[in-house]
């Protein structure tokens, strides 16, 4: 037993497991153990096309849950992000088949309206005090009827690979010759490391950081929370728009009433990465990790015969499993 | 303003409520005005229809908001239940009744497993509930292999069930539902304020420490209201199917917001500890008015959500602001 | 000690119903440790939230470096070189300790945050201190003496004058306490005005150079520490005229049968083996000064928090207390310090509140005998004279001592024989306080037996039988109402290890 443990802590306490963390060495793991087996077990699952998807259905998730972890970090949690991608890309691409705008100020438009509905998330939160998750639930609803009134009720196809303004879905994928080349993947990691220097190296990041951690404590030390609240909020609304424009770059179309749930695989991701329930500390290339998961097992799981439905019990489980793991690491540390 | 709030009927009656009664009559007759069609009677029978499984939900609800909880799972946890009560009749030819009740069970089952997960691991409710919201809409749709299933739809080829609803004496339908609505408000609102159940749930979501300082067992009581949550949704199921007789997997939690729209309506606080089972019945029958008034006048299902989050978030600020005045 | 820094004169402040300060002076010069003495509630803390401006002062002055200041926040006071160390700290504990201490003034190159200065100018902090800290240690992961070196050497970063150290040892170890002193040795030499509140003698002795009494929100006397003595520290803090007639002989009879015995009770730093014995019909005061681990005591034996061992006897058996609702089963009730967390639930009225450990004993079928909760309640209501206009009136809207005679209720219904009174008199108007007295009379009286958690040394002196003296989470006296002085009991709530 104390053999045991001295190991356990000879592994947490070497300096490069503590530098990366240890959770992340875990769900590191995870990831491989997982892709091990679903290559095992199908050998359909062993193919390149394959890693495109799991790609392709990572780029949305990540960029939601980026967005969402700087709202976990200050102890809240966005609930609109799962519809309101949803209703962005509708809002955007309406603007672009309907309206013959171009593209461009079509994911303007886009980002635009994410950061609007992000900045009344932060007014409901930090200024009217509502409680995060019942504010953001009221903005969920909101964005699940907006984006549809807006276009009627139609389903929206952005303009198609190949088409005088589809240029925008090479951003994801590229054609390189015969195959096909995941160039998002590029974009992804340099908006985690950039917001890795935010939250780690800049203002922004230590206030809300601050915020999740204490946030009376904060304020006395004469640091402006409702606004680095707020700002929270507002990145979380960013980022959505963000997904928004991957969902429709890497998609055929963004159809109504659909999006939710989309925030739980978000916030699962999130979480088990590291970034607490609770608020004051979370990890952005944690939270990339734990989208892979995510994105792997969506992939994944109809290889080996379970279909969406099974993924549906799988977030739940996975869900309530990170969570569980969170407050019992809260207990401990008290 | 102030003269009538203090006249002892009012005030026995509560002011809110009154102010949601004429709300409820105000958008009644404005529906009516825009859209002719909707005074008639088929209209109120519909609007009835979906006041039904919504008010199971809402009553089943009010009772975890009351611990100072959430439960987001009550919407899907409904399907759920009313997916595998299906299968069961349809493709098992289980005897009706048997179905009947297993639909309650299923949403007993969600509700026992949601509140250990609250009460006794300490999980906050409301991403809890959310992954048993996921689970309940897979569960739903795994026992199904994703089909929709059809309930009987005639009352003579073996729809009893469908009398629950409406029942048709000569030519009238009278709606059945509606008073058994009222029976189950009633019930509520009699484990809400008369029995130890209701009382502890209420003074545990006003100040659970000192309950639990009293020697009350909080963590069983915090439970019970999610297993009467749970349940009340595997009872919405019937009035679900006994009004549309169709169900889909993977749906169902747009209901969540609804139903948690009609209690905070009703002055049931988010904050916990205070909570009206006759508001949530008011709640309910405004939301179930405004859907249909909006369908009547053709608009989408949209608005009604958009309507829904504003009314959600000016239910909770009202709460909080009326809090704040009291300390 | 060199010229005067800080000047407080005739300050005075009166909340509603309460003469909190009453014309304090204090005086601090450079170079100096000034300790600021009294009992609990005698006006420390407030005069010093006079000073930072967390609360305005209804007359006097402060002059600081030769002018006359008001401050309207700590902001404020602490831009001018005014600083206080609280007791509690007020930490981000995800945050490393750097970035604590440079919060809102970080050192910036470009758009990002400069942490390898932030770590560099902690460290030159640390070493001009002679503390070992790592400044990228995350602040959660220190220990509470460390965490309080943290804040310290923040308050000097901030180009503190005056530095306020708000009970600084409380939580420390030995061995930090002497760091800690090294520090503000240090400090002294760097000639800031420094003031110590402490309730430990020996400390005072050893650290500060004046001592400034106070006692019952006024001033009492300024001594060198040098020139005094132990005792005389401790005659100026209680040397107050007792209105109230203390207790002189005990009316339990020697004889009286034990109803509750503890053995060895341990829980947490503030519980070690604490065993006693009460008697029936008996009021067993526990005196002590703040963190002495009464409260953690009564929680313990009560089953509200968690303890590592101990036995309970209960009319000579053994009994498990596991959680609360043990106790309650074997008759004891607890009447929390702080009512309005712990005590009542202010969403439910009198009645309700009244029948909350025993709503068993109240129903018919499934149901509550409404009619029954509300006849007994007001049984309880008259007994009491518990001012309500009904007993269906929220107990929101009752004043404390009310509130806390419907907590009373509460336990007199379920008929307990053992009742934990925490602090039974906090924040009550003196009027309902000689009711409440009366109140625990009368229940010894009728053969129930009392525990009761008193930080008012009248309060000890007036109503115990014997008086069970803590410091630190140690027993450090029995004292029988017969022998017990002012002097005697102060002296053991005192005594260090």
């Amino acid at each position: 037993m104390s053999n045991n443990k001295s190991k356990e802590s000879a592994f947490t306490n070497n300096p490069i497991v503590r530098a990366i963390g240890t959770q992340k060495i875990v769900v590191i793991i995870v990831l491989l153990v997982l892709f091990g087996f679903f290559c095992i077990m199908s050998p359909a699952f062993r193919n390149y096309s394959t890693i495109l998807s799991i790609f392709d259905y990572s780029y949305y998730i990540t960029f939601m849950a980026i967005g969402v972890t700087f709202a976990l970090i200050t102890g809240g949690v966005d609930l609109s992000i799962g519809t309101g991608m949803i209703c962005y890309g509708l809002i955007g691409g309406y603007l672009i088949t309907q309206k013959g705008m171009p593209v461009v100020v079509g994911i303007i438009v886009t980002i635009l309206v994410a950061m609007l509905i992000g900045t009344l998330n932060g007014v409901l939160v930090a200024i009217l005090n509502l409680p995060p998750f019942i504010a953001t639930l009221g903005t969920m609803m909101l964005v699940r009827g907006l984006g549809s009134i807006i276009t009627g009720g139609i389903s929206i196809t952005w303009p198609p690979a190949g088409s005088e303004q589809g240029w925008f879905r090479s951003i994801f994928k590229i054609s390189i010759g015969e195959g096909k080349f995941p160039i998002g993947f590029i974009w992804v990691i340099l908006i985690v490391v950039i917001m890795s220097l935010i939250l780690n190296k800049s203002k922004i990041g230590r206030y809300i950081i601050a915020i999740g951690s204490n946030k009376e404590a904060t304020r006395l030390s004469g640091v402006n929370v409702i606004k680095y609240h707020m700002i929270a909020y507002i990145i979380s609304g960013f980022f959505t728009g963000l997904a928004a424009v991957a969902y429709a770059a890497t998609f055929q179309a963004v159809a109504p009433g659909t999006g939710a749930g989309l925030e739980l695989d978000a916030i699962g991701g999130a979480i088990i990465g590291g970034t607490s329930m609770t608020g004051g500390s979370g990890s952005i290339v944690g939270t990339l990790l734990g989208v892979f998961i995510m994105s792997m097992l969506k992939t994944g799981l109809p290889f080996i015969g379970l279909q969406a439905n099974w993924q549906q019990i799988i977030t739940g489980l996975i869900l309530i499993g990170a969570v569980f793991m969170d407050v019992m690491k809260k207990k401990k540390k008290a | 303003m102030e003269k009538l709030k203090n006249n002892p009927i009012v005030k026995k009656i509560g002011f809110n409520k009154i102010v949601l009664c004429c709300v409820l009559l105000i958008m009644y007759a404005f529906f009516s005005i825009v859209s002719p069609t909707f005074l008639s009677y088929s209209r109120i029978l519909s609007a009835l229809n979906y006041a039904y499984f919504l008010g199971f939900l809402a009553l089943g609800v009010t009772f975890v908001i009351a611990t100072g909880g959430i439960d987001f799972s009550i919407g899907p946890v409904m399907f759920c239940a009313a997916l595998i009560a299906g299968q069961l009749l349809t493709k098992n030819e289980l005897p009706l009744a048997l179905c009947l009740l297993s639909s309650v069970i299923v949403g007993m089952v969600f509700g026992i497993i949601n509140g250990y997960l609250v009460a006794y691991c300490g999980l906050p409710s409301f991403i809890t509930s959310m992954a048993i919201m996921m689970m309940a809409k897979g569960i739903g749709s795994v026992f199904t292999k994703t089909q929709s299933v059809s309930w009987p739809q005639g009352v003579e080829t073996g729809g009893w069930y469908r009398n629950l609803i409406k029942i048709k004496l000569g030519t009238v339908q009278l709606p059945m539902g509606l008073v058994i609505l009222l029976v189950a408000a009633v019930i509520c609102a009699i484990i809400l304020n008369k029995t130890n159940a209701g009382r502890y749930i209420l003074s545990l979501g006003s100040n659970k420490e000192a309950v639990r300082l009293s020697g009350v067992n909080v963590k069983k009581w915090e439970m019970i209201a999610y297993i009467i949550c749970g349940t009340m949704a595997g009872i919405a199921a019937i009035f679900y199917v006994g009004a549309y007789t169709t169900v889909q997997p993977g749906l169902g939690d747009t209901f969540n917001n609804e139903a948690i729209a009609g209690c905070v309506m009703g002055g049931t606080s988010m904050a916990g500890g205070l909570a009206s089972i006759s508001g949530t019945f008011i709640g309910v029958m405004i939301i179930s008015i405004l859907q249909e008034g909006i369908l009547a006048m053709g608009f989408q299902k949209d608005y009604q959500y958009v309507l829904t989050g504003i009314i959600v978030l000016a239910a909770v600020y009202a709460d909080i602001r009326s809090r704040k005045r009291k300390n | 000690m060199g010229e005067v820094i800080l000047t407080m004169k005739g300050i005075d402040k009166s909340f509603p119903g309460v003469h909190a300060l009453d014309h304090v002076d204090l005086e601090v010069k450079k170079g100096e440790v000034h300790a600021l003495m009294g009992e609990n509630g005698a006006g420390k803390s407030t005069l010093m939230k006079v000073l930072t401006g967390i609360y305005s002062k209804d007359e006097g002055t402060i002059i600081y470096e030769g002018r006359e200041v008001e401050f309207s926040n700590p902001r404020e006071a602490q831009a001018q070189g005014i600083i206080i160390v609280h007791q509690e700290l007020n930490m981000m504990n995800d945050l490393t300790v750097a970035q604590n201490i440079f919060i809102g003034r970080e050192p910036m190159k470009g758009h990002l945050i400069d942490d390898a200065k932030m770590n560099e100018e902690a460290k030159k902090l640390f070493e001009r201190l002679n503390i070992e800290i790592d400044p990228t240690e995350s602040m959660g992961n220190l220990t509470v003496g460390k965490q309080q070196m943290c804040e310290i050497a923040k308050a000097i970063s901030h180009e503190a004058k005056v530095i306020v150290f708000d009970e600084p040892s409380a939580a420390l170890t030995e061995s930090e306490i002497e760091e800690l002193f090294k520090i503000i040795r240090d400090l002294r030499e760097k000639e800031m005005g420094i003031v110590y509140i402490s309730h430990r003698m020996d400390e005072i002795k050893v650290i500060t150079d004046r001592v400034t009494v106070m006692r019952d929100g006024g001033y009492v006397g300024t001594l060198i520490t040098k020139d005094c003595t132990k005792d005389d520290i401790i005659n100026m803090m209680v040397g107050r005229v007792i209105y109230e007639d203390p207790k002189t002989e005990s009316a339990v009879p020697k004889d009286a049968p034990v109803v509750l015995k503890v053995e060895n009770l341990n829980a947490g730093k503030l519980v070690r083996d604490i065993s006693f014995e009460l008697h029936k019909g008996e009021i067993l005061g526990f005196s002590g000064l703040m963190g002495a681990g009464r409260t953690e005591t009564a929680r313990a034996l009560f089953g509200a928090d968690a303890k590592e061992s101990g036995d309970i006897y209960i009319n000579g058996k053994k009994v498990e207390i596991n959680n609360p609702e043990d106790a309650v089963a074997n008759g004891i009730g607890y009447l929390s310090e702080d009512r309005k967390r712990y005590g009542i639930v202010v969403d439910k009225t009198v009645a309700e509140n009244s029948t909350m450990a025993t709503l068993k004993d109240f129903m018919k079928g499934p149901f509550i005998n409404k009619k029954k909760e509300r006849e007994v309640a007001q049984k309880y209501v008259d007994s009491l004279k518990t001012k309500t206009p009904s007993v269906d009136q929220l107990v929101v809207n009752l004043s404390g001592g009310n509130q806390q005679k419907v907590v009373i209720a509460k336990w007199l219904v379920k008929n307990c024989d053992i009742l934990i009174f925490d602090e039974p008199t906090r924040g009550i108007d003196v009027g309902a306080k000689s009711e409440i007295y009366h109140l625990m009379n009368q229940l010894v009286a009728e053969g129930k037996s009392i525990i009761m958690i008193s930080s008012e040394m009248t309060e000890i002196l007036r109503m115990s039988d014997r008086i069970i003296v803590m410091c630190e989470g140690k027993q450090t006296g029995e004292i029988r109402i017969e022998e017990a002085t002012q002097e005697i009991v102060m002296q053991a709530a005192t005594l260090r290890n």
